[in-house]
């Protein structure tokens, strides 16, 4: 047993709890929020049924979908800062991989993205064999790729589409976009997220680099026969913007 | 696959009645508008667990989504525990348990009462509408086999995951850790280990693993096994049964301080487990760790407070801790409340042994003498059930100690009647015979009694083999009166009616007899495969399978309380 670690939790256990029903707290808050959000953006008529030109659309629904946006991205970071907290790619992280359907985790993750896409008069596309079943840890999985929707929201002009695919030993996930593409920085930075030898360039880089780390640390805790899970970012895929890609044995 | 998927939409969510239990309401809310979107409209909510609890007492939920973090009083694994033990919730209703954060709980392993899934917050229509689905197809599939696996019918369960695993490939792995829990009970260690390392070369699961160690343990490779939990520790630090079974390992090999030292972690890492604090406390109390031991066992008490796991061992261990102390005043006012708590006859007889313990480490011989004379006199009253085995063997040991000698030998020979053919059991009877300086008169008193028991059973057999079925009935249901809890006695008595039974066909009154015999067995000794074999003829022999073994089981508890689920 690697003692370092347990004198973490050992040490501290009122942190710990302390902690634990902070993170109770702001989830509650956070919930309630998005949840309000949601129910008054679905109860506004017409502009969800169909996206017209946003200066056609009344202020206070657009400011009604940028807090939804932005209650999103905090919920995103919350779910970052504690698999951090919890050393998230170490022994003491709840890694839970079961077999699951691929269709139910693309359910599960249209489910989070739907209204706030619609929100903002982005189409949103799925594609992926229906009975496909790989073994993955789902919370992880989903909360990587509502993270990369939520990502390409801000790269994208009007099209999101998630596509999961078996490809040999692995399973391919693409979140892509029809934006202008990440910038070369964000090419960099997705680069020296797989890169092991590079620990603390990954933090350092920008604001993005803590959902990139969150999100490499997901894929790298992904084995199957010496085989290990990894993230890259691209541009051009099937709607030539951004591509974010996760790929798990 | 396709005709479950398909069949996702005729799952009617508004008919189901539902229940909330958060303690936030804001919650309550978001959650009551989402099922009302879903079609719901028996929804029921409250604010903390004991309101929870009174709610589930009134009314069979469908649906119960609970918060794990409830702030004061129970928390949501706590009523689920309760809320199965208790029998409020049917096998079909759908458990979901919210969280804020990725639970440890999900992946600890062990945890005896898992919630049918985890939800995290926030929780998204979607998901929940995915997670419900995902449950009852679930259900669907594991409801027959749940079913075969209450009626303990275990071999019939197990062959019935063997049929699922082809047509639900989603759910194999399930089904495959079922099978080979399945035949653990029934006593085919080679079967479930044959499942494991079948599963392992798929994927490295951790229960797989943890199970293939623990067969290989009590196979006797024990240095193996060790080394495999600790590769699981090592993989995952929470895994929290990986834990408990090497502190097993290592005092199988007698390393005590090890095991000592795991159990220390173990409980740390997930202080909220009565049995794991039991278990350290009486590993401390071993070692001589009095403040380690106490604290252990205060926890123990703490918890049980608010959980149905509550247990009398923490107030005799808290007793012993007291006496080490040389505080008799405080360990006799524990003694007396365990006795007030959890009252009948076991609990009042173990009480008076820890007495006697207590008074004979502090130096009081007056006072443990007299503890010993109180308990003589309990033992002569025959209308009193004896108690299990490790009971009888320290009352044993502390008669002897304060110079009682009937009552220990008596003791000692029902001991060795009822389990006569336990060769590892009869060394220990000697052992403490030897402890007491009577070696060479209780090496005769083991060999008369063993020859007691075994003429005893003989002559059933013969009678048996002989085909004079309803005198061997006869006899056999004497030999039970004279030693109820021997094993081979029992089994052969539950295979004589059932013989009996084939011959005549089915009667009900003979049926029921074989099978409190072997709840009986079953509850003394689980996992044994003559259970299994012998369950499985009684349930093809029943007009209508599976019906009266529940029923004859659930009848058992209600006179012998809950059959321990080991």
């Amino acid at each position: 047993m690697d003692d370092d670690l347990s004198q973490h939790y050992q040490g501290s256990p009122e942190l710990l709890m302390f902690l634990a029903s902070t993170v109770h707290d702001m989830k509650n808050s956070i919930s309630v929020l998005s949840g309000t959000l949601e129910h008054l953006l679905t109860n506004v008529p017409a502009t969800a049924a169909a996206p017209v030109p946003a200066a056609a659309e009344p202020a206070q629904y657009q400011q009604l979908s940028q807090m939804l946006y932005q209650t999103r991205r905090l919920n995103d970071s919350l779910i970052q800062l504690l698999a951090l907290y919890k050393e998230v790619g170490k022994p003491g992280y709840p890694f839970d991989p079961s077999p699951r359907s691929v269709r139910e985790l693309v359910e599960q993750v249209e489910g989070q993205a739907r209204i706030l896409l619609q929100s903002r008069g982005i189409a949103f596309e799925t594609d992926f064999a229906p009975d496909a079943i790989w073994t993955f840890d789902e919370e992880l999985v989903i909360g990587v790729l509502v993270h990369a929707i939520n990502n390409a929201i801000r790269y994208t002009r009007d099209r999101i589409r998630l596509s999961v695919r078996v490809d040999g030993d692995y399973l391919e996930l693409r979140v892509e976009d029809n934006g202008d593409g990440f910038p070369p920085a964000m090419l960099a930075a997705g680069a020296q997220a797989m890169d092991v030898r590079d620990v603390q360039v990954r933090f350092s880089s920008n604001s993005s680099g803590l959902g990139l780390y969150f999100s490499s640390e997901v894929a790298r805790m992904h084995r199957h026969r010496q085989r290990t899970g990894a993230i890259a970012l691209e541009n051009g895929g099937e709607l030539g913007g951004g591509c974010f890609v996760l790929r798990l044995p | 696959m396709t005709a479950m998927v398909q069949s996702d939409g005729e799952i009617d969510w508004g008919a189901k009645r539902y229940l909330i239990v958060d303690d936030f309401v804001g919650i309550r809310q978001l959650l009551r508008e989402s099922l009302r979107n879903l079609g719901a409209k028996h929804i029921d909510q409250a604010a903390s667990g004991g309101e929870g609890m009174m709610l589930l007492a009134k009314t069979r939920y469908d649906v119960v989504l609970c918060d794990y973090n409830l702030g004061d009083g129970k928390n949501g694994q706590q009523v689920l525990e309760e809320a199965r033990i208790r029998n409020l919730i049917l096998p079909s209703s759908v458990w979901l348990m919210v969280s804020a954060e990725k639970s440890v709980e999900s992946v600890m392993g062990a945890a005896e009462h898992q919630p049918d899934a985890y939800i995290i917050k926030p929780i998204t229509e979607g998901v929940l509408l995915t997670r419900l689905n995902r449950v009852w197809i679930k259900k669907q599939i594991f409801s027959e086999i749940d079913q075969a696996y209450a009626d303990k019918d275990y071999l019939r369960a197990a062959r019935l995951c063997e049929e699922q695993i082809p047509v639900n490939p989603l759910h194999a792995i399930d089904l495959l850790r079922m099978k080979a829990t399945l035949q653990l009970k029934a006593g085919d260690p080679l079967g479930a280990r044959k499942v494991y390392e079948q599963v392992l070369e798929e994927r490295d699961y951790n229960w797989a693993r943890c199970g293939l160690a623990k067969i290989m343990m009590h196979d006797g490779e024990v240095e193996e096994a060790q080394k495999m939990f600790q590769a699981v520790i090592a993989d995952n630090r929470f895994y929290i049964d990986a834990f408990d079974q090497l502190a097993q390992a290592f005092q199988l090999q007698g390393k005590h301080e090890e095991a000592f030292d795991v159990l220390q972690k173990a409980a740390k890492l997930s202080p909220n487990s009565v049995p794991r604090q039991r278990t350290l406390g009486q590993t401390a109390l071993r070692l001589e760790n009095i403040p380690v031991a106490e604290r252990a066992f205060r926890k123990c008490i703490d918890i049980g407070e608010y959980s149905v796991a509550k247990t009398v061992d923490a107030y005799f261990g808290m007793a012993r801790v007291c006496g080490k102390k040389n505080d008799t005043k405080e360990a006799i006012r524990l003694l007396n409340a365990a006795v007030h708590q959890f009252g009948g006859d076991q609990v009042t007889l173990r009480a008076k042994i820890t007495e006697g313990l207590v008074y004979h480490e502090t130096g009081d011989f007056r006072r443990a003498r007299k503890s010993g004379d109180e308990l003589e006199a309990m033992l002569a009253d025959e209308s009193r059930h004896r108690p299990d085995t490790a009971t009888c063997l320290d009352m044993a040991t502390l008669l002897f100690a304060v110079g009682v000698k009937e009552a220990p030998v008596g003791l000692l020979c029902y001991i060795a009647r009822n389990n006569h053919d336990n060769v590892p059991l009869m060394d220990e009877l000697q052992k403490i015979f030897d402890k007491a300086r009577m070696g060479d008169e209780g090496t005769e008193l083991i060999r008369s009694s063993r020859k007691e028991a075994a003429d005893m059973m003989n002559k059933g057999v013969l009678l048996w083999k002989s085909e004079r079925l309803q005198e061997a009935i006869d006899w056999m249901r004497v030999a039970r009166h004279a030693l109820p809890h021997n094993m081979r006695i029992l089994f052969n008595s539950a295979q004589i009616l059932i013989s009996r039974l084939q011959q005549t066909g089915y009667v009900r009154e003979l049926a029921d007899e074989a099978i409190e015999v072997l709840m009986h067995v079953d509850a003394i000794a689980p996992g044994q495969p003559r259970f299994a074999q012998l369950m499985e003829q009684l349930a093809l022999l029943a007009p209508v399978s599976g019906v009266v073994a529940a029923a004859a089981a659930s009848e058992y508890e209600a006179a012998n309380g809950a059959v321990p689920d080991s």
